[in-house]
């Protein structure tokens, strides 16, 4: 395995139990616990209703593609050798929509609507990262 | 006090745009500060007139307003930063006007941007880490990408259509002695222009260029006595949102159609009374979004209803003749009000809409998150 050049998640207190959970291949959402109202990228507090009573979740890893994009220029040097690189938009099913990438199928097979699932990716020893595949 | 109380009662009466492009050896606030003598020549007021001064920073740091008062060496009775600034900036300083809160507001931006060779791309910001970069996400045109991408999923819209914004805009550009790029621009060099963030090319995008704009705005009664004919701000329109993918349709600039209802009920307008529209068109598919969120054709048209030169000059609804953010200059829209300005005072040559009395102007920034209208009206 070459040696990772991308970013790294920067790990900060909203959103350590995102990337620990990755490290155990789960992918972890928010949710309130009083209002019901999911998001992402992790927060302290709902967006909806202000609660700080926020609890993490498992979510399905399934969802559809809302909308994706394709880098032609790699604006940092760890994507300079990856472009054409895609950048999709995903609806997952309990409504919330996050930005990642789409692997194992080309660029040029990507649609909108298409049925997605989270995938694991290892990239070193101490960090996984979460991207998505056809399901 | 109902919005329509305060329309047609402050006016532009001072322009100031200093050369665009590469401005090497200069600051962003060397070029803030020439084109503020600029706009104050252009009003034929002196630098003692001035009792408010709005700030835009620039990327780099530049723009402080301390830095700028002092080397202005003012004593405004009011000063701000204005951020994202914009339409937003010169809707607070008219407020002020309007209020006596001061005279003689001037509204200032400089960049050294292209010199300096600032970078867009996001930063790691806290709470939600650096999911964008980890990601791959490095360009704000992504949203746009995004948006046009969705829009060729939802209503069939093709490159080619697209397309049309762009030669439009290099037409305009063409005769503008202001614009960067002057060349022409056909379809078939559009569609041969390379992708940058697919399905947008690069074409599709603004140019940061070093520049720098200043506007003074004022009251009817003080603007009589002046050098040059006002233009009256007579319709504002505004609405942020800060729901980024939350927003139940982010795809569209779902900020501006609230925007546009508050700026055609307060000022008893319609699209239709429009001369020509400015659009902040940090990438082409903003152009779109704006035509139909402000009501100038129907949702899910904009890309049927921008062919066959209806955007050009000469054509129904003359859109950025200035040659937009992709030809004339990247100036966060400040380019766009100055040449609505010299539109309405007829100083345009070549490029002049004929008769133009009313044109709109409409500001976003981020995502979406802030937008403002204004209607401009010749005096």
């Amino acid at each position: 395995m070459s040696e990772y050049k991308r970013p790294l998640p920067v790990v900060t207190e909203a959103t350590k139990p995102h990337w620990e959970a990755a490290r155990e291949h789960k992918y972890l959402i928010q949710r309130c616990s009083d209002c019901g109202h999911s998001w992402f990228p992790p927060a302290p507090n709902c967006q909806r209703c202000l609660s700080s009573n926020v609890e993490w979740v498992e979510a399905s890893g399934r969802g559809e593609v809302y909308s994706f994009i394709v880098y032609h220029q790699g604006w940092h040097p760890g994507f300079a050798d990856s472009v054409p690189y895609n950048l999709a938009i995903i609806q997952l099913e309990e409504g919330v929509r996050v930005m990642n990438n789409i692997v194992g199928t080309d660029n040029d097979k990507i649609r909108v609507g298409m049925a997605v699932e989270v995938t694991f990716d290892d990239v070193t020893e101490e960090v996984t990262i979460p991207r998505f595949k056809p399901a | 006090m109902p919005l329509k109380e305060f329309l047609d009662k402050t006016c532009f009466v001072g322009v100031g745009s200093t050369p665009q492009g590469q401005l090497p050896d200069k600051s962003g606030d060397d070029i803030a500060i020439w084109a503020f003598q600029l706009a104050l020549e252009d009003a034929g007021l002196k630098k003692s007139d001035i009792d408010g001064l709005f700030v835009q920073s620039s990327f780099g740091n530049q723009g402080s307003l301390d830095e700028i008062g002092q080397r202005l060496g003012l004593e405004p009775r009011t000063s701000a930063t204005v951020n994202p600034g914009g339409g937003r900036l010169f809707q607070l300083a008219a407020l002020q006007v309007y209020l006596g809160m001061c005279d003689y507001a001037a509204c200032i931006y400089g960049t050294n941007q292209r010199t300096n060779r600032n970078r867009f791309a996001g930063s790691p910001h806290h709470p939600s880490g650096n999911f964008q970069q980890v990601y791959g996400q490095f360009n704000p045109g992504s949203i746009a990408a995004f948006n046009f991408r969705r829009r060729m999923h939802d209503f069939g819209a093709t490159e080619e259509q697209l397309g049309a914004i762009a030669v439009a805009q290099s037409k305009g550009a063409a005769l503008n002695p202001l614009a960067v790029f002057r060349d022409p621009l056909t379809i078939e060099d559009y569609l041969a222009s390379r992708y940058v963030i697919e399905p947008l090319r690069l074409v599709d995008f603004c140019f940061p260029t070093d520049g720098g704009f200043a506007f003074i705005i004022t009251t009817p009664e003080r603007a009589a006595g002046l050098k040059k004919r006002p233009v009256y701000i007579a319709g504002v329109g505004a609405q942020d949102s800060y729901l980024q993918l939350s927003h139940p349709d982010p795809m569209y600039h779902p900020s501006q159609p609230s925007n546009a209802r508050s700026l055609f009920e307060s000022s008893g307008f319609s699209p239709k009374d429009m001369d020509a529209v400015y659009v902040q068109d940090s990438y082409t598919p903003n152009v779109l979004s704006a035509l139909e969120n402000y009501g100038f054709c129907k949702f899910g048209e904009a890309h049927e209803w921008v062919q066959g030169g209806r955007i050009e000059l000469g054509g129904d609804l003359p859109v950025n003749v200035n040659g937009g953010q992709n030809r004339e200059t990247y100036m966060v829209g400040w380019n766009h009000t100055a040449d609505a300005i010299r539109q309405l005072r007829g100083e345009c040559g070549d490029r002049q809409v004929n008769d133009a009395e009313l044109i709109m102007c409409a500001y976003s920034h981020g995502l979406w998150q802030t937008t403002q209208s204004f209607i401009l009206r010749r005096g």
